[in-house]
């Protein structure tokens, strides 16, 4: 029987689309009946003979402007700054904060201009851990929509003449109101109370109020804990001491409360060779990238989130009066969780999402139980983040609707009229308000409202201060100087009270101030250094340090007193339920603008520059929605109404999705009013331009989710009860993947047990590839299939460099940091969600999400070979296990490429790197063919000045250049590009090995995917250096290569996925074909 | 401008060995040298005033006696015994170095020399004719715009005349052709146009027209082909400047070091333009002898934002100096200097040619000028063309790393290891020619330079 393989459900089918689209190899082009049915093409009539006039003067002049070279200027520094070498990086340590994510960082600058941010692994609390907004924030400095001076109702002003009407507007109002995001700044809110004080507030304390309000509060932690301990905080986690981690729904690898440092701190727990390796169960309802990591995962309705404590709770003999009834899967899962929590006790640790007072004091109360206080809890240290004070937000909103707001509000940091479910009257109603300032740095939903914006500097523009954990201090400094004629937030304040006086474009005002606070308040509380001077420039260089707790927090004993009737509390829940989470790339919409992150494809959906319904594809099935889609079909749309507020967008069969559930991503929608926040924020249109509405309205990207947000117990909740409704049409989807499982691919992804591979050898869970050659007896016997080989072995395999990679797939948690940084380091062109619908992204790494489907006991794994049935292993299960690969070019020493090339334009180099020369390019694409990786991307288009990618293609315009690293070409039209192992970094760390006189060493070379990676599951070396991490890391018993028994050699390793669960469809199939002394070829 | 200072300083010396005080005037010279020079000037003022006839200043300035002497011993004391002294330390906010060494006799003989000093203007002018000339001649030749004054046009003239002539030439001598066979009562061609003339020659004589075509259109061909083997050939390329640098008198008279201007070129992929605060270390007191360079110079100070007048300060108003870059690489191509010189080890003039000797703008120089030099690598292809890039990586050697343990070789020993080690084949292969180029270490391969 012959045994055939489908690529998707649409050739199984053999539909006529897909039979259409077969014969031709690439996505398609534009028809030619299309091309000429262009009515723009009507018009203009070119003639043959004028035609061949054209070319023949196009051809001559660019013959003759080829022969004379421009001249090029040179222009030298007057006086050149101390450590800046044209040509030679500048690192500068710093901070990152956006009242969101947190961040200890390193910032590249090249001649002045900044152009990468990498997390700081030597200093600070996040070690090194960064996430794709902290690396694409870069972009934002460049961009032309940021205000480019204070306005005054929307026209351009000077500073002098805002600072004296804000003046006088403050002295004059009866009452001031600050509204900001929270501040960790210790000398911003100094100067807060500066401005309180000179407006009377001491004596007068109703002069002036500050409210903290975050757009995504976690009140109800700090609320808990306030009942409970009799302290406000956010205690601060430690991931790597949790050997049992329950998450309900927190997604804490991806976007819940700090995870720049719980990812870090998780990844080290994630290596089965470790000391120990944590067990991590998942209950949610959007399949999350934390909960795609899970060893058990669990789906539960937002409602459920009681149940599953009360639950636990139960198992360690508490009870709380909440009904603990759970579906049969969910109760499996439970109780593995309390077997394990029970076996580690204080190294555990529980955490939910809710922000919810009493689904916090539940989790509180069981951390309590297990005395993870002590151990991954920490109240003495607490996380000053997100100190949203919800319900005075409330009143305050209230307030102002009902037109009794106060004389003068102060926005900053924070876009409430975007944010708030009732965000569209609140700022309707700020005009009835005299005075309204903003510091924002666009004219946003808000700041477009407001009488005065008061720009704020771009976060690499500035000076400032931070105390996010404990007695944790950090600085951020500035990289560049201001490109606009802005001012930073806390040097307005500090004007505004009267404190100082304007600096202008190179002013020390908060430099001086922030210098100040530390001299008198984190000097004294230090004992290391003796003198002023060198602490502060030790607090610089490392951008922070640690002091001595001023005042110790004094928190009770657990008070039972506080769960006393939590029954009642809890409220009941029935019908579909609205779950609104953040994305990883967009998050609460900050950076709604930046090109890079809505083309970053989400880690669980891979959808790019759109927001969606994500629903589970068996209830989308029942329920009549399209639940396949492709480059010529989008998804079908859908109504998702809460209390009177309602958003369309189209639904996407997102498997994992708890059943009646629906998740919904915030953060989009932005600029819904046309309020200039960016070019990128907004739809394209197919040839380029902004698409409008019939009234000419710029269309938002996606729908404003934060309108679907509630109130529960006093803080902002993000689920609530409501309905769906089908809307008639499609809407197209433009998806960097389309197809969702591996079906059973063994030789591209591996997983195992932590049980599996603790017990059993290596062919049990990573079996050799093998063939059958015929010995000296004429016998059949199986070889490895390393023995055969076509070609004789590259001599890059013993001499020289060989430059590696490998890819630990059991810490890799799917983030797209990786992806980010590479585009930042590499240049990597933005091409716009039409371009991405073609299957023509171009990002140069990947990140190849697998589901498992019913046919098989995890990816890659057959259930049962014989019985294998490939339609349904095109289904990803019901709550499916993931994985995720990285995936960029693997340098193969047989490259398929190289021998293909007409033109020899990539070709192997003698450190085993697949070069690629773009102008030796021709564009005939036979390497794209050939790749079994299908990493090559082709340049359709010359990005950098096409009008087509105008609104996306930060490269278009002269700031947005300035992003561009200089050491890597920008790629022109109709050549090839791919992962070039960032051959510019291989290069500079060569050459400081070469200039130190010694050999090359771990570290000389870090590409730029491995240092962006919070996990470090990336690892990349000198192969050929014995010594080197990547050389062991590659020889380890999880090394594997994709696709190994294609024979291309590649010069990448992946490490089998280690998952410590308990999975006996698994064990029984690798410990079994093991035992059978075979491995499981048919797998292959 | 070292030149015509060592013309007058030796002229002014045979002057005073005649009159016979040479002992003490050597001394003087000698001291003046040591302590006062990096501060002082005879008749200009630098960071230190002028010091001609200064003890004749301090006397008519009402100093006390000796006042001068305790000044250079301790300026401070001077200044604290002497009113004169006060004022004169507040000449610059500079502080003067103390010479507690010096005893009153060599202070003397150190402002005796000072004073037998001729004025440069004047006394020095005969002596140094020659110099200053010279460099002013450099100075106009750089000064005047470079234009490529082709003589193409003049050819394209002269062609279009001749063929004029040729034409008419040939109609008169058509005309007479039929007069006279007019005369002789022949029947005349008159009415062939003389397209169908050439046809009936071309094909009277189509064996010697065809083979001569062929050659022509073949000619055209590879000529064409050849042609565009120049594109992007910059030889000789040589760009005018703001300011007329010349490179021979400051590396090669003054002997400044390349490094010393050009100073990134250890350290970055850019050698880098001397940024103008390091034109200001030196040019703060040098500021030309001859018109020509005083204006010249005297655009680094307004660049500098420096007013000379008096001690000189700056006057905070700068402005960059924009220079025309000369080697120009295109940018797909990764070059980096410090790669050649610290661990190539390859000379400046390897690529940029003998700059002690470029008086005028700095070109691109052209290969055969190049090879001229002494110690160079001599090569074929035209300069900053890929074929001359490669050519050199096939030719330079690398330092194999046999030779002992010396701190640099450490990356090459380590290549050089794996290679004996694993690929003793290969390695024999490299030494064939008794060298590991860069080539055969990959100096050839694409992503060595495009990336």
């Amino acid at each position: 029987m012959t045994r055939k393989y489908w690529k998707g459900l649409e050739e199984l089918r053999e539909t006529p689309e897909f039979l259409n689209s077969k014969e031709q190899e690439f996505p398609t082009q534009m028809s030619v009946e299309e091309f000429l049915g262009d009515e723009n093409l009507k018009e203009s009539s070119t003639a043959r003979r004028d035609f061949l006039k054209f070319l023949g003067f196009s051809v001559a002049a660019a013959t003759v402007a080829a022969c004379e070279a421009p001249v090029t200027k040179a222009i030298p520094y007057v006086i050149k700054p101390e450590n800046v070498t044209p040509g030679m990086p500048t690192w500068y340590a710093s901070t990152y904060y956006d009242g969101v994510s947190y961040a200890s960082i390193l910032v590249k600058t090249r001649e002045g201009r900044p152009i990468y941010i990498k997390g700081n692994k030597d200093f600070g609390i996040t070690n090194g851990g960064s996430n794709a907004q902290i690396i694409a924030s870069v972009l934002g400095l460049y961009d032309a929509a940021r205000l480019q001076n204070p306005t005054n109702k929307g026209n351009d002003t000077t500073w002098s003449a805002i600072d004296s009407s804000v003046k006088g507007k403050l002295k004059a109002a009866k009452k001031v109101v600050l509204v900001s995001n929270t501040i960790i700044s210790p000398s911003t809110a100094m100067a807060i109370g500066e401005v309180a004080t000179s407006l009377g507030a001491t004596e007068n304390p109703a002069k002036f109020e500050h409210i903290q309000y975050d757009a995504v509060s976690y009140a109800g932690i700090r609320l808990a804990h306030e009942a409970a301990y009799g302290v406000n905080v956010i205690p601060s986690h430690d991931f790597s001491k949790a050997k049992t981690i329950v998450s309900i729904g927190a997604d804490f690898l991806s976007t819940w409360l700090m995870p720049t440092q719980f990812a870090t701190q998780y990844g080290t727990r994630r290596n089965p060779t470790g000391e120990w390796m944590s067990k991590h169960f998942q209950f949610e309802s959007v399949m999350s990238v934390t909960g795609s990591n899970a060893d058990y995962r669990g789906m539960i309705k937002p409602s459920e989130q009681a149940s599953v404590l009360a639950y636990l709770l139960k198992g360690f003999g508490v009870s709380t009066g909440i009904t603990s009834d759970l579906s049969k899967a969910n109760k499996a899962v439970a109780d593995e969780a309390i077997k394990s929590l029970k076996a580690t006790k204080t190294d555990s640790l529980i955490v939910s999402d809710s922000n919810d007072k009493y689904i916090q004091l539940l989790v509180a109360k069981l951390n309590t139980v297990l005395g993870a206080y002590s151990s991954t809890l920490s109240l003495q240290n607490p996380i000053n983040l997100f100190k949203s004070e919800d319900a005075k937000m409330n009143k305050f909103v209230a307030d102002v609707i009902a037109g009794k707001g106060p004389d003068a509000v102060i926005f900053m940091g924070t876009n409430p009229v975007y944010s708030l479910a009732n965000g569209k009257a609140f700022g309707a109603a700020l005009k009835n308000i005299d005075t309204t300032i903003s510091f924002a740095s666009h004219a946003d939903e808000t700041a477009s409202k407001c009488s005065f914006v008061a720009p704020d500097h771009h976060a690499l523009e500035s000076w400032n201060d931070f105390n996010a954990v404990g007695s944790h201090y950090a600085i951020a400094q500035p990289t560049i100087r201001p490109l606009f004629n802005t001012a930073s937030a806390t040097e307005s304040l500090l004007v505004w009270a009267g404190k100082a006086t304007r600096g202008g474009k190179d002013s020390k005002v908060t430099y001086d101030y922030i210098k100040k606070t530390w001299e008198l308040y984190g000097f004294p509380s230090q004992t290391k250094y003796a003198d002023f001077h060198t602490y502060w420039n030790m607090a610089i260089h490392n951008s922070c340090v640690d002091s001595n707790m001023m005042q110790p927090i004094v928190a009770t004993p657990f008070s039972d007193a506080a769960l006393a009737g939590i029954a009642s509390k809890i409220a009941n829940v029935n019908g579909l339920e609205v779950v609104l989470y953040q994305k990883a790339g967009i998050g609460i919409g900050l950076q709604a603008n930046n090109p890079w992150l809505q083309e970053l494809p989400d880690p669980m959906t891979k959808v790019t520059w759109d927001n969606y319904i994500t629903m589970n594809p068996v209830e989308m099935e029942k329920a009549g929605y399209l639940t396949t889609y492709d480059q010529e079909h989008g998804l079908s749309l859908a109504k998702v109404k809460v209390g009177n507020a309602e958003v369309t967008l189209p639904v996407y069969p997102l498997p994992g999705q708890a059943l009646g559930t629906v998740g919904i991503a915030v953060g989009y929608g932005r600029g819904e009013n046309g309020e200039n926040i960016g070019k990128a924020a907004f739809q394209t249109k197919e040839y380029g331009g902004h698409d409008t509405t019939a009234t000419g309205e710029l269309k938002p990207i996606g729908a404003n989710a934060f309108a679907l947000t509630g109130s529960s117990n006093g803080t902002i909740s993000y689920a609530a009860s409501g309905s769906i409704t089908k809307v008639d049409g499609t809407y197209p989807i433009a998806a960097t993947q389309i197809h969702h499982t591996v079906m059973g691919r063994h030789s591209i992804v591996r997983e195992t047990t932590l049980d599996i591979f603790k017990n059993n050898d290596k062919e049990a869970y990573n079996p050799a590839h093998v063939l059958q050659k015929l010995d000296k007896e004429g016998n059949h016997v199986e070889k490895p299939i390393s023995e055969f080989d076509l070609w004789e072995a590259h001599p890059v395999e013993k001499i020289g460099h060989r430059w590696g990679m490998t890819v630990d797939l059991s810490s890799c948690i799917g983030c797209g940091s990786c992806l980010i940084a590479c585009q930042s380091e590499n240049n990597v062109p933005v091409v716009g969600k039409d371009e991405v619908r073609r299957g023509r992204e171009m990002h140069w790494l990947r990140i190849d999400r697998y589901f498992a489907s019913d046919e098989e006991a995890t990816p890659g794994t057959r259930n049962d070979a014989d019985t294998f049935d490939y339609g349904k292993a095109e289904v990803a299960a019901e709550n499916p296990k993931v994985i995720h690969m990285p995936m960029m070019c693997h340098h193969c020493n047989h490259a398929p490429c190289e021998t293909v090339c007409p033109v020899a334009a990539t070709t192997h180099s003698n450190e085993g790197l697949n070069q690629m020369a773009y102008n030796r390019c021709i564009g005939t694409r036979y390497c794209a063919n050939n790749c079994p990786y299908k990493v090559r991307r082709f340049n359709w288009f010359n990005y950098p000045s096409y009008k087509k990618f105008t609104e996306v293609n930060p490269a278009q315009d002269d700031l947005g250049r300035m992003v561009l690293n200089p050491d890597v070409t920008v790629r022109t039209r109709g050549v090839m590009e791919k992962c070039s192992f960032c051959v510019q970094r291989i290069q500079a760390g060569k050459l400081v090995a070469k200039k130190d006189g010694r050999p090359v060493e771990d570290g000389d070379f870090v590409s730029a995917c491995a240092d962006a990676c919070p996990t470090n599951a990336i690892v990349v070396g000198d192969w050929n250096d014995i010594k080197s991490m990547v050389r062991s890391s590659s020889e380890d018993s999880r090394a594997y290569q994709a696709l190994e028994e294609v024979g291309v050699k590649p010069n990448v390793w992946y490490k089998v996925k280690v998952r410590n669960e308990k999975n006996d469809a698994l064990a029984g199939l690798q410990v079994k074909h093991h035992a059978k002394g075979h491995s499981d070829k048919k797998n292959h | 401008m070292f030149r015509k200072f060592r013309n007058w300083y030796f002229s002014a010396l045979a002057i005073v060995i005649a009159a016979g005080i040479s002992t003490t005037y050597a001394q003087g010279d000698a001291l003046f040298k040591a302590k006062c020079s990096s501060c002082h000037q005879p008749h200009k003022n630098g960071t230190g005033p002028k010091l001609f006839q200064v003890r004749q200043k301090w006397t008519d300035g009402g100093a006390k006696d000796g006042s001068i002497y305790q000044w250079v011993n301790n300026w401070q004391t001077a200044a604290a015994n002497d009113p004169y002294a006060q004022t004169v330390s507040t000449w610059s906010p500079t502080a003067m170095q103390a010479f507690p060494e010096l005893k009153k006799e060599e202070i003397d003989a150190i402002l005796d020399w000072v004073d037998a000093q001729p004025e440069p203007g004047a006394a020095g002018a005969a002596g140094a004719a020659d110099g200053a000339s010279g460099d002013g001649a450099a100075m106009d030749a750089m000064g005047t715009e470079e234009e490529e004054s082709s003589n193409g046009w003049v050819w394209i003239l002269m062609g279009v005349v001749f063929a004029t002539i040729i034409m008419a030439v040939s109609g008169v001598r058509r005309q007479l052709k039929i007069a006279s066979a007019e005369d002789a009562g022949e029947d005349t061609d008159e009415g062939k146009t003389y397209l169908e003339e050439f046809k009936t020659w071309a094909w009277k004589y189509r064996k010697y027209v065809g083979m001569a075509s062929l050659v022509i259109v073949i000619g055209v061909i590879v000529s064409l082909f050849l042609s565009l083997y120049s594109i992007g050939v910059v030889e000789g390329y040589q760009p005018s400047q703001p300011i007329a640098f010349p490179h021979a008198i400051h590396t090669g008279t003054n002997g400044i070091d390349c490094k010393y201007c050009h100073n990134s070129v250890t350290k970055s992929k850019s050698a880098g333009l001397p940024t103008v605060n390091v034109c200001m270390n030196c040019h703060k007191q040098v500021n030309g002898r001859t018109p020509e360079q005083q204006a010249q110079i005297s655009k680094i100070y307004d660049a500098a934002g420096w007013n000379p007048e008096g001690a000189g300060k700056y006057t905070g108003k700068v402005k960059p100096i924009i220079w025309n870059k000369v080697h120009v690489l295109p940018d797909h191509v990764y070059f980096n200097h410090s790669q050649h010189v610290v661990v190539g080890g390859v000379d400046c003039k390897q690529c940029h040619g003998d700059m002690t000797k470029q008086v005028e703008a700095v070109k691109v120089q052209t290969v055969a000028e190049l090879n001229k030099i002494e110690g160079n690598i001599p090569l074929t292809k035209p300069t900053l063309t890929m074929g001359w890039c490669i050519e050199c990586h096939g030719e330079k050697e690398i330092s194999t790393g046999s030779i002992a343990d010396t701190k640099k070789d450490g990356y090459y020993q380590e290549i050089h290891r794996r290679l004996l080690n694993n690929d003793k084949k290969l390695y024999s292969k490299y030494l064939k020619d008794g060298k590991v180029t860069v080539s055969e270490l990959g100096g050839w391969e694409c992503a060595k330079c495009h990336y």
